[in-house]
């Protein structure tokens, strides 16, 4: 996947400008984040980072957020966390609205058994679509597969909405936002008693400038 | 006695020219022989005529001495003298003719004999003419007195364009169609035809300047565009419409269905805060782009009828092309002698 991702960067950068976008920049987020039970949720804001690159039917995108989760009313948790998380997808473009993706998803906590850590492959498909000169709504949809959990556990059901929202603003400077609702039907076994329901549910709004050329 | 060899020598058929008699003598001397034929008094004619060679004549006194001298001899039978005579006098004016009906038969055997010995290009004669390029010629005539190779040229200011060049003896009749080797008219101007006449070491020219000039051509303009035919708009402004704000439902509305969908029992809903905010911002970008006036966008059909009417106005104004040079080839063209700035002359 990172040579894969290495070799698209450097045919990107070998390109002709006109065949190609870069947009890149700051994003702030918000966060809504529960655990094996109603009762076990957080939610918190954060910064981030989004870098998106466009060649021909190629597109490449990183986000990284880092977000400051509190218990919220009527949590059962005692503290808040760090989360970290970080994105990656690889796009080709099958259609002129729509996308196959592949990519990868990493979110750690911190302290590290405040909540899960979840590292998986995203499979999945995107729509996108102009809603008018230098606007684009996407749409997209990933199967997390092979998840890994720092507590253990396997999902066999995980998936991965999302709400993309690109304008142009003015000059280079474009409007980001995108929304992911994450649901990953997580299930383990404490005690070696019987695998038990342990589901991990998030929903994250980013929202940002960006610069593009 | 005088009156009745007066009469011998008219009978004889010994006569002035009436044109050498029209022009006036300066030179007091020759004025005297010439006094001297007129009273057929040839030795003395003769002897005065010798006379007057020896002091400072003009050209056409000493043509006239000459003639004189071959006059002289001719009527006194010393017929080698008469043409020796004769040859000076035409190379001095090669232009001089003798009527044979008013001269003695044998003056005019001997100038006859004499323009055969000399080499002379005489009567270059140009007249005017008018005529459409590529119908008609411009009329070349003049003499040669001897067999020789004549080139005969059109020199212009610019350029210098080849007539004839051939062998020729006698009378010459050339046609120039004052064309270039392209087909197109020669350019508007003063040209001299220049007639070199080459016979061995011996050579001689005459020159004759003429006006060419051209008529107007009617030439066609060419088009920028087509009676009837316009260029159209190459882009057009699409309808407003609520499709915009219909994507930004759809896309919005799949998102919220799909989080629902998802949202298990046992965590509760989530809070939504996240999908409004983000839901917000897409749908009022999808109601921005709705009420925003469409860009303009390549009307194909436009741009396919643009490009064939150029193609035609194109292929129109080849055809108005050819057509013009066509026509400017056809131009009239009109021709005028020029008075001669000098006679001819032995080189």
């Amino acid at each position: 996947m990172r040579a894969a991702g290495l070799g698209l960067g450097l045919l990107a950068l070998g390109a002709p400008l006109a065949a190609q976008r870069v947009t890149f920049g700051p994003q702030f987020a918000l966060m809504d984040y529960r655990e094996v039970s109603s009762g076990l949720r957080y939610s918190g804001t954060g910064g981030g980072a989004v870098a998106a690159l466009t060649y021909r039917r190629f597109s490449l995108a990183a986000a990284a957020v880092r977000l400051s989760l509190d218990p919220t009313d009527g949590s059962t948790a005692g503290v808040g966390f760090t989360a970290t998380q970080i994105d990656a997808w690889v796009g080709y473009d099958v259609a002129s609205y729509a996308s196959l993706e592949v990519g990868v998803i990493r979110r750690t906590a911190d302290p590290e058994l405040d909540a899960q850590s979840l590292g998986a492959v995203r499979v999945g498909a995107r729509s996108s679509y102009p809603l008018g000169p230098g606007a684009t709504v996407s749409f997209r949809a990933n199967y997390l597969a092979a998840p890994k959990f720092s507590g253990g556990g396997h999902a066999a059901f995980s998936l991965d909405l999302g709400l993309g929202l690109d304008v142009q603003l003015f000059g280079h400077v474009r409007g980001l936002a995108d929304y992911v609702f994450q649901r990953v039907n997580r299930r383990t076994d404490p005690g070696g008693q019987g695998e038990i329901d342990s589901p991990i549910q998030q929903s994250v709004a980013r929202v940002g400038l960006g610069v593009g050329f | 006695m005088r009156s009745r060899l007066r009469t011998l020598v008219l009978l004889t058929g010994i006569a002035w020219p009436s044109a050498a008699a029209a022009q006036a003598v300066q030179n007091a001397t020759l004025r005297r022989a010439q006094q001297a034929y007129d009273n057929l008094e040839f030795r003395q004619a003769l002897s005065l005529a010798q006379a007057s060679l020896r002091e400072r004549l003009t050209g056409a006194e000493r043509a006239r001495a000459y003639e004189i001298l071959g006059f002289g001899y001719g009527a006194m039978d010393s017929i080698l003298k008469a043409v020796d005579a004769f040859k000076q006098m035409v190379l001095i004016d090669p232009e001089r003719q003798l009527d044979p009906n008013k001269v003695s038969p044998k003056a005019y055997s001997a100038f006859d004999v004499a323009l055969r010995q000399v080499l002379l290009v005489r009567q270059l004669r140009i007249d005017s003419t008018s005529f459409v390029g590529g119908t008609g010629a411009v009329p070349i005539r003049f003499a040669v007195t001897q067999p020789a190779r004549v080139v005969t040229r059109a020199i212009g200011s610019q350029s210098s364009f080849l007539v004839d060049s051939g062998a020729w003896n006698g009378q010459v009749n050339l046609s120039w169609p004052a064309r270039l080797p392209n087909g197109d008219p020669v350019p508007a101007g003063v040209y001299t035809v220049v007639v070199e006449a080459r016979l061995g070491q011996n050579a001689f020219s005459a020159s004759q300047p003429i006006r060419l000039g051209h008529g107007i051509v009617d030439t066609l303009p060419h088009l920028t565009s087509l009676p009837g035919y316009q260029e159209l708009p190459e882009t057009e402004i699409p309808p407003q419409s609520w499709r915009p704000m219909g994507l930004a439902f759809l896309y919005t509305g799949g998102a919220l269905v799909g989080t629902v969908g998802l949202e298990g029992s046992g965590l509760g809903a989530s809070s939504k805060r996240e999908l409004g905010i983000v839901g917000a911002a897409t749908l009022v970008t999808g109601l921005v782009m709705t009420l925003r006036k469409p860009a303009a966008r390549p009307a194909a059909g436009n741009i396919l009828y643009n490009r064939l009417l150029r193609e035609q106005i194109a292929r129109r104004n080849q055809e108005i092309g050819k057509e013009n040079v066509q026509r400017g080839r056809q131009v009239q063209i009109t021709v005028v002698p020029l008075p001669k700035p000098g006679a001819g002359s032995p080189r």
